[in-house]
């Protein structure tokens, strides 16, 4: 399945800069946080940018919009629950 | 930074569609494969570097071991269930409702396996329920912290590995990551599963 392999390539850049952090930890870095910033806003764009030449996506939209916005509620709704329930159990 | 988050979608969606309405041209693999791919990469490093030069967050998840394990179950969990109840209401058919929410937001997935497995509107409607989990998730990340610290993990589902990640290390804090991605990674695994798992069940 190669939506899978993706997934997991993705452990690449992330573990590549665990071990990056791990060697200069206690160094005084970088401070990254503005051009995390920009990052995000990068990612968010096209992100955006992929939506709006979406034309099948904006077309079906409005025809399903009730059932999604009532399935998601409940999804996000008992999602939230469970985990502040989990987290009360175990202590996190 | 959240005032500029929804500005910058909005912006994006109509920059992508005037760039569609006007003949489709480069930019549109320039933006959503390119730039995407490069800002998502350059973020997971950043957050793992952030992550691991910072003692306290290391000794979190240490603390924590096994137990982050509990967070994708109880995720999985809710947005079965989620779905299981939203089901009842609408009035429509339960296991394909399930099977709908068991994409926990990883819409490219969920939109052409549940399409398959359930028919054609099922899988517009996973596409579209799952989209909005993860737009919901970036653009609420913000005030839903405030509930819980890690709420925003359980919105986020499967896209707190990637897409979400950058934004909920942000506002709940560079310990969330490990629980975060690990949450993300293991709920991507199980979708799939979980699709045709469900789907057995129905037919």
């Amino acid at each position: 399945m190669p939506g899978l392999l993706d997934a997991a390539v993705l452990l690449i850049p992330l573990m590549t800069g665990m071990a990056a952090g791990y060697l200069t930890r206690g160094r005084k870095i970088f401070n990254f946080k503005k051009v995390v910033s920009v990052a995000i806003l990068l990612l968010i764009f096209s992100l955006g940018f992929s939506i709006g030449s979406n034309t099948e996506l904006l077309i079906v939209m409005p025809k399903v919009g009730l059932y999604a916005i009532v399935l998601l509620t409940m999804a996000l709704f008992f999602s939230t629950l469970f985990v502040k329930a989990a987290r009360k159990l175990v202590k996190i | 930074m959240m005032k500029y988050i929804l500005p910058t979608l909005a912006l994006g969606i109509l920059a992508g569609y005037l760039n569609n309405s006007f003949g489709s041209s480069p930019l549109n693999t320039i933006f959503s494969e390119h730039v995407f791919n490069f800002s998502l990469i350059a973020l997971l490093f950043l957050m793992g570097l952030l992550f691991a030069a910072d003692k306290q967050s290391m000794a979190q998840i240490r603390k924590a071991r096994l137990k982050i394990l509990l967070f994708p179950l109880v995720v999985a969990l809710g947005s079965l269930l989620g779905g299981l109840v939203g089901g009842v209401i609408l009035r429509i058919d339960i296991l394909a409702a399930m099977g709908v929410c068991a994409g926990y937001g990883w819409y490219t997935l969920a939109g052409p396996l549940v399409g398959q497995l359930f028919g054609l509107e099922w899988g517009a409607l996973a596409f579209i329920v799952n989209f909005l989990r993860e737009l919901f998730t970036i653009v609420a990340t913000a005030i839903v912290v405030k509930v819980d610290k890690y709420a925003p993990i359980a919105m986020g589902g499967a896209t707190t590995m990637d897409t979400t990640l950058p934004v909920i290390m942000h506002y709940c804090g560079q310990d969330t990551l490990i629980i975060a991605f690990s949450s993300g990674f293991t709920l991507t695994i199980a979708a799939p599963f979980t699709i045709t798992g469900l789907s057995l069940i129905a037919h």
